[in-house]
């Protein structure tokens, strides 16, 4: 906020203490000073919008506000100090030419003074929606619009109840689901480089709903390029829970014409258990003339990949907005709109929307642009509607996957996004190239151009 | 502008006489801030003739470097009329006016063939970005006629001064404004519109040294005149969805 001359003297008055710590008060970028920062607790300042999580979506709003308006006092809180992609990252697990973890890594010092955001780097600890704060590692900020951008966080405890804290921790370590960017794909990647001989296996979530829902496809497709390039005897075997494969087609294609002696995908495959001694996963195989209708089965793996079912990051759930009741807990927006249901002063973006649109890094970059303009039109006293709610918006989502190296080659599918009364929902399209297949080599190249460009949105 | 106009307009009012010729084009085609002089450069074919309105083949993608070596500007004869004095946006929201093609039935148009929206361009190897046909559709756009980028799907309306009209682009392509001379050859002489170029020039280093032998060449202008040919000598491989 910039605060006006009366504030900053009533402030002033008050104390000689608050004085002190003016710098941190009227604005709580890194420049923060650490005495005032370490208690948690205290309040260190206030911004017209604050925005949680720079990511995907986080980062695109709090650029758009800014080029909507520079008078917009915008402040993105994360609780990384640098950002990692985790669309593209499949690639450097199938150690693609040219793609290192400087690919994914980008600083945060470029875009916030390419753009003049502010940004904190403290994880929130809980929101109290009624006096307009949120309570952070590193104090105490006050908003007047919040939007929530925080992504996803993993849903162990639902899927399988019977595994105990520790169960789950070492799990993550030595299986990590690999959707939340960061130490989990360099963890998946230094067990991929390590390996001998052997199969990976890779879990897909149960629930319906989850981030990115062509990555383990992707996955496998990459892994099972890089056991080839390697001349590592094994299989790559996905279990998926259910029998839908995003973009499953083009993938079966792939995995039918380049791997068929490496991919295994075996549908209705429900993880049940692990074990990281044997390194044995068990599953249940849907089998309707079994008496309980599953066969139990087991399957050794090397390295394993267990996706867990993807539940709303918990700042969701701290900041007591109505959510679904599915597993995933997906922010009820109110109507053709990135406004919650629940508070009009509070915005969702990303991955946690419920809107019928797939949780993609392009879908977070749209959502970032729609949600800017709600504010920057509200904040001018301009009344507004979405323009998908007039005409369905074509290719609002494109989404490439690399399924192959020597030649690389991609498959993609768009989304149109239309409202259907209730929701805005998408409408997906695998296209063949011309050759008449799914895969092509242009469509690889548009892959690294994709990324290229969408990077240069969030960072330049 | 042809000619005669240009003189009419210096001989309207003595004062003007003093002021450098770029600078009088720069006032005639903007409104606002957005328009800027280059220097005037001639089309030239791969074997150095000057080219004239009539050797255009409709609706084909010509490729030049302009205003910079290492910029790409896509030509186009659209073989309908293009519409006039059409009112574009920034995605600053700048308003600017768009004046229509040239040529007698104002047909023909250039646009700076640097995406708007993440700067997807025509290199040597491959191009994401170019004109589709009236007869084509893509993955982009319900109708052809389009500026159609394929790297995130936008598209761009050719007759209406290349307006972003689906996909993530929120900007029209800036357009780079001719002139026809007496006999027919073409000149290109400023850039109207949002364009790209320092976004550009900051995103591609790689490249530029791939291409051009390095970001400080590729930062060089045309000069006198720049070579045009279609866009598939120009570029080994076009993509389009």
């Amino acid at each position: 906020m910039k605060m006006n001359r009366r504030e900053a003297l009533k402030l002033g008055a008050l104390s000689v203490a608050a004085a002190a710590t003016m710098a941190t008060v009227t604005g709580c970028n890194e420049g923060a000073k650490p005495a005032s920062a370490s208690k948690a607790g205290k309040k260190v300042c206030k911004h017209k919008i604050v925005v949680i999580g720079a990511g995907f979506g986080g980062l695109t709003v709090a650029k758009e506000l800014k080029k909507r308006d520079s008078s917009f006092d915008v402040l993105v809180i994360e609780k990384n100090e640098t950002f990692m992609s985790c669309p593209f990252s499949n690639t450097y697990l199938g150690k693609i030419a040219g793609v290192n973890l400087g690919t994914l890594v980008h600083d945060y010092a470029q875009p916030v003074e390419a753009n003049g955001y502010e940004m904190l780097h403290a994880e929130v600890t809980s929101i109290d929606r009624s006096a307009k704060q949120i309570h952070t590692t590193k104090g105490i900020v006050e908003y007047e619009i919040l939007v929530m951008s925080p992504g996803i966080g993993y849903n162990y405890k639902g899927q399988f109840p019977n595994w105990s804290d520790e169960k789950i921790k070492h799990i993550q370590r030595i299986a990590p689901g690999a959707l939340i960017p960061g130490k989990e794909h360099v963890i998946l990647e230094r067990q991929l480089v390590d390996m001998e001989d052997g199969n990976v296996v890779i879990t897909v979530p149960s629930d319906v709903k989850y981030r990115c829902p062509p990555a383990p496809f992707e996955r496998a497709s990459m892994i099972a390029a890089y056991m080839k390039k390697e001349g590592i005897e094994g299989k790559v075997i996905i279990l998926n829970a259910t029998n839908k494969v995003s973009k499953g087609a083009a993938f079966k294609e792939t995995w039918k014409d380049l791997y068929a002696d490496i991919v295994e995908h075996i549908d209705f495959a429900t993880i049940q258990d692990v074990d990281p001694v044997s390194k044995t996963v068990t599953y249940h195989l849907a089998d309707e003339m079994e008496d309980k209708g599953y066969k139990v089965k087991t399957v050794k793996y090397s390295v394993l990949n267990l996706i867990p079912n993807n539940i709303s990051s918990p700042v969701v759930e701290m900041s007591g907005v109505e959510t679904t009741t599915d597993g995933f807990k997906k922010v009820v927006m109110n109507g053709c709109s990135f406004q919650t249901k629940t508070d009009k002063d509070v915005y969702a973006i990303g991955d946690v929307v419920a809107h019928g649109i797939p949780p993609s890094g392009q879908t977070a970059n749209w959502t970032g642009k729609q949600c800017a303009d709600e504010i920057a039109h509200r904040l001018h006293g301009k009344a507004f509607e979405l323009e998908v709610k007039k005409t369905p918006v074509k290719a609002g989502n494109v989404c490439y996957s690399m399924v192959s190296d020597n030649p690389e080659e991609a498959i993609m599918v768009t989304h149109d996004f239309s409202w259907d009364g209730s929701l805005i929902k998408g409408a997906g399209h695998v296209p063949k190239a011309p050759s008449g297949i799914y895969r092509s080599s242009a469509t690889a190249k548009a892959t690294r151009d994709w990324y290229g460009g969408i990077m240069r949105d969030l960072f330049a | 502008m042809d000619r005669r106009n240009f003189l009419r307009v210096v001989g309207a009012t003595g004062a003007l006489v003093a002021i450098s010729p770029s600078t009088i084009t720069g006032r005639l085609y903007a409104s606002t801030g957005l328009y800027e002089s280059y220097e005037k450069v001639q089309l030239l074919n791969a074997q150095g003739t000057p080219i004239k309105l009539a050797d255009l083949k409709k609706e084909t993608n010509y490729v030049f470097n302009y205003p910079y070596v290492s910029t790409p500007t896509i030509l186009l004869d659209l073989e309908d009329s293009t519409a006039k004095d059409v009112k574009l946006k920034s995605d600053d929201g700048e308003e600017y006016i768009w004046k229509g093609g040239v040529g007698k039935e104002r047909t023909v148009v250039a646009y700076s063939a640097i995406c708007s929206h993440q700067l997807a361009h025509p290199t040597p190897d491959d191009s994401f970005l170019q004109y589709v046909q009236k007869d084509k559709k893509t993955m982009a756009c319900d109708h052809g006629g389009v500026m159609v980028c394929s790297s995130h799907l936008s598209s761009f309306e050719a007759k209406e001064g290349c307006k972003n009209i689906s996909g993530p682009a929120s900007a029209p392509l800036a357009s780079v404004v001719l002139e026809i001379a007496d006999d027919d050859t073409i000149y290109a002489v400023g850039v109207l519109g949002p364009d790209k170029f320092h976004e550009y020039f900051k995103a591609f280093k790689p490249e530029f040294k791939k291409y051009y032998e390095g970001r400080r060449e590729a930062k060089k202008k045309v000069k006198e005149s720049a070579t045009m040919v279609e866009l598939t000598q120009y570029t080994k491989e076009i993509i389009q969805y």
